[in-house]
């Protein structure tokens, strides 16, 4: 029964805070009427030994006399002219005050009627400042949850309803999470087994290049900002280990063999994939891929800026080989009607050149009338992504370039307006 | 007059002790909102306003003229009989008569929608002026209908809070000026009232209770409880103005019965729903604002000394979220205790004109969870826990028909009179039968094409109107027997009060709050 007064000793006396009675309720799991009567017998005892030791405010909850104006200082009266309070009935007022000891006796002479009265809290100097209090106050709130206020509290409602589709859908996408976490290391060390196998057999362009190191650099930085959620977590595994690889693989080594060394590492704990082996490569490029595209998704989510600086370097590249683009006949409303192209450049995953399109024209015949007639005609394109024939060019450079240009131009298509608006 | 000793030993100021302390049930709420001013989803802005006079008319010129004739019916005055006109424009000189139309106030300081055309003003700043009334005068009143339109002038007027967009009917003359000398003013009065208990009904426990009552148990009649409404408005809670941060936390203490004694919490377990009547975000100061820029300016030049790049569009940096998490935490732990029925007001994150629509539970992460299912296969027909409602908002609580708003219609009609007698107005509107009498034309609002819900159908027993400078009650009676009761509710962070409504007999109390 006196952990209460070693509480309030050490809190009150040895770390000058003022504890209400909600915090000691809180804190010591005590009702809030008993934990109002600790405060009370704490600020007796303490005071009869030593006066002025500890102070308290006091909770004052009655009927004041007729007549008495809160003395304080609320000045708000000159808005409302007195005859309008005779409209209005009387109606019986209770008056709930906060009251520091030293005033206690002043306030309750305002008073007709006390019907309730305790001890608020209690503190090591006079509560001068009652927003000092609401400080204090206002840390209770941030301790409760319904589970612990059970028992605490004087009034319960049974009737209380609650939405429960939101805790199941809250559930669900956690155990996902999980799921993911723990799939994606088996996964992540393979793809980066391939992509580093195909390296040496490349003639690599710059673009490439920086796409294949683009996640060992760009997963660096989820791990520092700290691994909390269970989608950060995979990440960063994800991203130490390939570092890891990268290392190994430029030993002139067989590469099956560094592979095998650095999936079996992580994945010694998980047994049955470590026979599958032979089957990685498949299995692996998927995962590449996913990994790929949630790491984009991420990256999309979180690194807006980067986004900005990716995509401005191949424009500059693609700026010089440009051609030189026939100039239309203005004409209004063109529109496509077959396509029958005519690829000039292929270059870095950028295809430019013609396409037959059917334009409308309108134009004046010697009557004066307005004439429509559709044109066959030529239009300039520039697309960003390849044909699907361009996939078999270059069958085992295909899954890092073409990842690579996949990244850029999800990115392109999905940056932030930002983007648009800065820098150019 | 209470001193110290006569309260020295009560049970609280006392050593603790170890007896199991008593839980209190709190009262079960008997609660049926009315969707009377939901909004569709797809809502459409591009229709005209003069729908809403026009249906507005139509639906209370029935009633006007039907108490008119009532009163003026075979009127004779200096030998000439009142005869009645139906429109507007059919009125003759000299001719002793009666019309029924929709006020108009032409008032110099309104604003008004031919100035901004005319001055090449196509962006509606919101309303600015304190008063749209002036001293010096200068205002006219008009009388119209789709026909047309007549000056009204005449002593009687004076009597009367007139604002635009009320219906009424005036007897009278025109005079060689074309304008109608008014000699008599009616208006609609009070709508049908509907029974208590016509919508939803008493709770299964009440009844019982009553009917055990009525066999034996002499002690449930004693414990019987008064149950208690409690209607606050103006929580405003802020993120820089801390003045009544303390005067929260007791309220919040007061409604969760954390505070006070065994006696007085066995009381406040009666309350058996809180309804916050509007305002409960704080308007952001415009210190706030210049505090905001100043920062941003000071972190740009501290981190690359060039010009704080004005962003486009919304900059997230100049939003302060405190307040509605305060507000969050407030909710979020009153509702295991207390049902809630949130109206949003001026401030409040909702649309600006009238009806405002519910608060999105989104702004609430914790209390949320109390919210109504949103429509769907799983959306129940019970209200919500946490009930985020329109404003203005109809419904029935504990089987009484409640009318409330968030304050700016009745904020609104004050700028058009030269009186501060709100309860007066409060009457005024339920006299004319509509909640908002102003809107469209001072008070913002959706353009009404089918329905004119401000039209009162029915007549609420209790209308409140929040944000108010002060407290005001009263009850006022109608011809057929009709009792409202109008609370006009106090702004919470400047009187510190809470209105505490019993629902058997309306009454009303107040709880001031004092830190």
């Amino acid at each position: 029964m006196d952990t209460y007064k070693r509480f309030l000793a050490e809190n009150v006396l040895t770390e000058d805070k003022v504890v209400t009675y909600r915090f000691l309720s809180r804190a010591l799991q005590v009702h809030v009427n008993t934990a109002k009567q600790m405060l009370y017998e704490f600020h007796r005892s303490q005071n009869a030994k030593r006066p002025g030791a500890v102070h308290a405010t006091y909770l004052v909850y009655g009927t004041k006399r007729a007549g008495t104006r809160s003395t304080d200082g609320d000045i708000d009266m000159s808005s409302s002219a007195p005859e309008v309070e005779s409209l209005t009935e009387d109606v019986p007022t209770s008056t709930l005050s906060l009251v520091p000891e030293e005033r206690l006796k002043e306030i309750l002479t305002d008073y007709a009627e006390v019907t309730s009265i305790h001890v608020y809290s209690i503190g090591p100097h006079p509560a001068k400042d009652m927003a000092l209090l609401a400080d204090a106050a206002h840390h209770v709130l941030t301790l409760d949850t319904v589970a612990d206020q059970k028992g605490l509290a004087p009034i319960i409602n049974p009737n209380v309803r609650r939405r429960e589709r939101q805790g199941a859908g809250l559930k669900a996408a956690a155990a996902t999470t999980q799921v993911k976490s723990a799939s994606k290391p088996a996964q992540a060390p393979a793809s980066a087994k391939v992509k580093e196998e195909s390296k040496p057999a490349q003639p690599v362009q710059e673009t490439v290049d920086k796409g294949s190191s683009g996640p060992t650099k760009k997963a660096a930085p989820p791990l520092k900002r700290g691994a909390s959620s269970g989608i950060m977590q995979a990440f960063s595994k994800a991203a130490s280990k390939p570092a890891k690889v990268k290392k190994e693989a430029e030993a002139p080594q067989p590469a099956q063999a560094s592979g095998k060394d650095s999936t079996m590492q992580p994945l010694s704990d998980d047994g049955e994939d470590d026979e599958e082996l032979p089957q990685a490569k498949p299995r692996s490029s998927s995962g590449f891929r996913s990994r790929k595209e949630r790491e984009e998704a991420l990256r999309r989510m979180m690194d807006e800026d980067d986004d900005i600086d990716e995509d401005e370097t191949p424009e500059k590249e693609d700026t010089p080989e440009e051609e030189p683009m026939e100039e239309e006949p203005a004409a209004p409303e063109p529109v496509k009607e077959e396509e029958t192209e005519v690829v000039t450049a292929s270059t870095n995953g950028r295809r430019r050149g013609k396409r037959r399109v059917m334009r409308k024209k309108q134009i004046m015949d010697d009557q004066g009338y307005l004439v429509t007639i559709q044109e066959p005609g030529w239009e300039s394109f520039s697309e960003d992504e390849a044909p699907p024939p361009a996939k078999s060019k270059a069958m085992s450079s295909a899954a890092p370039a073409q990842a690579a240009k996949l990244k850029k131009g999800g990115a392109k298509g999905q940056g932030s307006i930002m983007s648009f608006f800065s820098k150019k | 007059m209470v001193t110290l000793d006569e309260i020295a030993d009560t049970s609280l100021l006392q050593k603790p002790s170890d007896n199991q302390p008593d839980l209190f049930e709190r009262s079960e709420s008997n609660y049926k909102p009315l969707d009377s001013f939901t909004l569709p989803k797809d809502r459409q802005y591009q229709q005209q306003f003069a729908d809403i006079y026009f249906l507005r008319l139509a639906k209370i010129k029935p009633a006007v003229e039907e108490v008119a004739i009532t009163a003026w019916e075979g009127t004779v005055l200096g030998g000439e009989t009142a005869t009645k006109v139906d429109r507007v424009l059919d009125v003759r000189q000299g001719q002793l008569c009666w019309v029924a139309g929709t006020v108009y106030m032409d008032m110099p300081l309104k604003p008004s929608v031919l100035e901004d055309v005319s001055k090449d003003r196509w962006i509606s700043a919101p309303i600015t002026a304190d008063r749209y009334y002036s001293e010096s005068g200068g205002e006219s009143i008009m009388l119209e209908d789709d026909s047309g339109r007549v000056r009204l002038v005449g002593k009687v007027l004076r009597d009367y809070f007139l604002v635009t967009g009320c219906i009424i009917a005036v007897m009278g003359t025109e005079n060689a000026n074309g304008e109608f000398e008014v000699i008599d003013l009616k208006f609609a009065d009070l709508p049908p009232q509907p029974e208590r208990w016509s919508l939803s009904k008493p709770s299964s426990s009440g009844t019982t209770k009553k009917s055990r009552v009525k066999d034996e148990d002499v002690e449930m009649a004693d414990s019987q409880p008064s149950k208690k409404i409690a209607i606050v408005s103006g929580l405003e809670f802020s993120g820089t103005d801390t003045s009544y941060a303390m005067e929260l936390n007791l309220l919040l203490e007061f409604l969760l019965g954390d505070a006070l004694d065994l006696a007085a919490q066995s009381e406040l377990a009666h309350i058996s729903r809180l309804i916050i009547a509007g305002n409960s975000i704080a308007k952001p100061s415009d210190h706030e604002s210049t505090f905001t820029t100043t920062t941003t300016t000071t972190t740009a030049t501290a981190a690359d000394s060039k010009k704080p790049q004005k962003k486009y569009g919304y900059d997230a940096s100049s939003y302060n979220p405190l307040p509605s998490q305060l507000l969050d935490t407030f909710l979020s732990t009153l509702l295991p205790t207390i049902p809630i029925t949130l109206l949003p007001g001026a401030f409040d994150p909702a649309n600006a004109s009238y009806p405002q629509q519910p608060i999105h539970p989104a702004m609430f992460p914790r209390a949320r969870a109390y919210a109504p299912v949103p429509a769907g296969p799983a959306a129940s027909a019970e209200p919500g826990w946490l009930d985020p409602v329109t404003n203005p908002w109809e419904g029935e609580v504990e089987g009484w028909r409640v009318l409330g708003t968030g304050g700016q219609n009745l904020d609104d009609m004050c700028k058009y009179v030269d009186s501060e007698d709100r309860l007066g107005m409060m009457e005024a509107m339920c006299r004319w039968r509509c909640s908002a009498p102003t809107a469209p034309d001072t008070l913002w609002s959706y353009p009404f094409q089918e329905d004119e819900p401000f039209v009162l159908k029915e007549c609420p027993h209790l209308y409140f109107v929040g944000c108010q400078p002060t407290f005001g009650t009263k009850l006022i009676e109608g011809p057929q027997g009709q009792s409202v009761r109008l609370i006009s509710v106090p702004s919470f962070a400047a009187t510190k009060e809470i209105v505490l409504v019993d629902p058997e007999t309306l009454d009303v109390s107040r709880v001031k709050i004092s830190a």
